[in-house]
């Protein structure tokens, strides 16, 4: 196992106190199943029962295996591998929607997690309804909403779309709305994957302003992305995954370098 | 386990704004564009109790005095029912996305379908007391006190039932057709369109095993009979719901953890 020590000293809160983790793997693995009967029968169940075949389970994989990382509040971390070495599972195992099949997770401070940009935005509702509906999916009070809401409004640059149905959007202005709620709600942690590519060059630049004052603000980004620049320019620290195990884990520059190397 | 039980209300309390705000979404989504609006939520009942009433007031006789009022103090109960549980098989498929990429307790989405239902249930039976008191009773029975009291009975069943429902058609989509099947058996099960007293005595054990007809005989008690309820029947019904909830909900907490990985 690599160590996960290597945390530039750049985290602006690491000299306050002993701070806990903002987020914390210990030897976690994540085991799927493939559940092949989805869209199986009763009849075959019956078939499976009697002759004593599995019901449930076709196989299983391991998309993560003995993962332990430290995240200390304030770092910004990137994490790099190919299609399927577990990124996407690392952020939602952090973010709760997954629970591991073995270790444990710890986490302090609010997390919002943007897996899928618009997850429970609706195409009948109006720019304004979804801004309030996708902020209560991300757990937010109204209250603690309307605080947001013109920041919001703001960032987005939509405030003549508002009381437009949401399937009027373009897809790219569709994006723009929930990347500007996801990054106005000021959590602890901020966890993105592959959400970085939306709306037009004038609203990415924006874009990642935003998260880097998030990120001198003292937030806690943890992010998954292909655009390798982009990843140089926003994070600090690399954490570079490889079938479901860290290969690397050290300074940004260095571990995209190797990451190159050995594509 | 008790302990397991209060976090997991909590976590439901925690995303309040979120069940208010998918109670709203499906009534707009519902009602917007709708010149009739409601007025389309009433005709199929209206014109089902229609049909109920002349067929069995005149081509097979169920003597029951003033049986159309009789019909509609329990025909909105078993629609309320009924739609509820037909909503609650597709809820997990149709938030897949929000399931797969939002942390949150995903009882919530079966409590919205009830929720937004029980809003336009309220309505109904608004509309009937009102022509029941004027037609039927000239006058307001002491025993419509205890609506508010049977409306929750009736959300505890229909939720208790809704969530093992819901749960099972995650993993197999055979309750997709089964579950007209079970309805309309149910229907015919349920005093429906005929007092429970017609059934036979010594079957009358097994009949009120089905928690639906307890339910709708308390409703024919109070707003056809405008009579308090037997306390035996009620305290029985409760009891049944609170068991039904228990079973139902049980179900859908052993899976819920895993509908991420599988909606």
């Amino acid at each position: 196992m690599p160590s996960s020590t290597a945390t530039p000293a750049s985290s602006p809160k690491s000299s306050d106190r002993a701070p806990a983790p903002a987020v914390e793997l210990r030897a976690v693995s994540k085991r799927f199943y493939f559940y092949e009967h989805r869209t199986s029968s009763l009849r075959e169940w019956f078939i499976r029962r009697v002759l004593r075949r599995p019901i449930h389970v076709g196989h299983t994989a391991f998309s993560l295996r003995d993962v332990s990382l430290r995240v200390e509040p304030g770092e910004s971390v990137a994490l790099l591998g190919h299609n399927g070495s577990g990124k996407s599972t690392v952020l939602r195992l952090v973010a709760g929607i997954y629970r591991p099949t073995a270790g444990d997770i710890t986490t302090s401070g609010r997390i919002t997690a943007v897996i899928e940009l618009g997850a429970g935005f609706h195409p009948e509702l109006t720019g304004a309804e979804n801004i309030r509906l996708y902020g209560a999916v991300l757990g937010l009070t109204r209250r603690e909403l309307q605080g947001h809401y013109d920041e919001i409004v703001e960032f987005a640059q939509m405030r003549d779309f508002l009381d437009t149905p949401l399937k009027y959007y373009s897809s790219g202005m569709e994006a723009r709305l929930a990347f500007s709620v996801a990054v106005c709600l000021e959590p602890a942690i901020l966890l993105l994957d592959e959400v970085l590519a939306v709306g037009d060059r004038e609203f990415r630049e924006r874009c990642l302003e935003r998260l880097r004052a998030f990120h001198a603000r003292g937030g806690t980004l943890m992010l998954v992305s292909h655009e390798l620049e982009q990843v140089r320019d926003l994070c600090s620290r690399g954490v570079w995954l490889r079938d479901g195990a860290v290969v690397m884990d050290g300074d940004i520059d260095a571990v995209l370098d190797a990451y190159r190397g050995q594509r | 386990m008790v302990n397991a039980a209060s976090g997991r209300v909590y976590q439901v309390w925690r995303f309040r704004e979120l069940l208010r705000g998918l109670v709203v979404r499906n009534l707009k989504v519902k009602y917007q564009r709708s010149l009739l609006g409601f007025v389309w939520t009433l005709v199929n009942p209206l014109l089902t109790v229609t049909i109920l009433v002349v067929v069995f007031s005149h081509v097979v006789r169920i003597r029951v005095p003033d049986y159309w009022a009789f019909l509609l103090s329990g025909y909105f109960v078993w629609n309320f029912t009924l739609q509820t549980l037909t909503t609650g098989t597709w809820i997990f498929a149709e938030h897949s996305r929000l399931t797969r990429s939002v942390a949150f307790p995903s009882e919530i989405l079966v409590f919205s379908a009830a929720g937004s239902r029980l809003l336009e249930f309220v309505a109904e039976i608004s509309l009937v007391l009102l022509v029941l008191v004027l037609v039927h009773h000239h006058g307001v029975p002491a025993s419509y006190a205890m609506l508010p009291v049977l409306i929750l009975i009736q959300l505890v069943i229909a939720i208790g039932l809704s969530l093992p429902i819901a749960t099972l058609s995650v993993f197999y989509h055979d309750v997709y057709h089964a579950l007209p099947i079970a309805l309309t058996s149910l229907f015919y099960l349920s005093p429906v369109f005929y007092p429970a007293s017609m059934v036979p005595a010594s079957a009358r054990m097994v009949y009120f095993l089905n928690p639906v007809a307890g339910l709708l005989t308390l409703y024919q008690d109070v707003l056809y009979g405008g009579q308090w309820p037997s306390p035996t029947l009620f305290g029985a019904t409760a009891a049944q719901a609170a068991i039904v909830y228990a079973i139902g909900y049980a179900v859908f907490h052993r899976y819920a953890s895993v509908f991420a990985e599988v909606v």
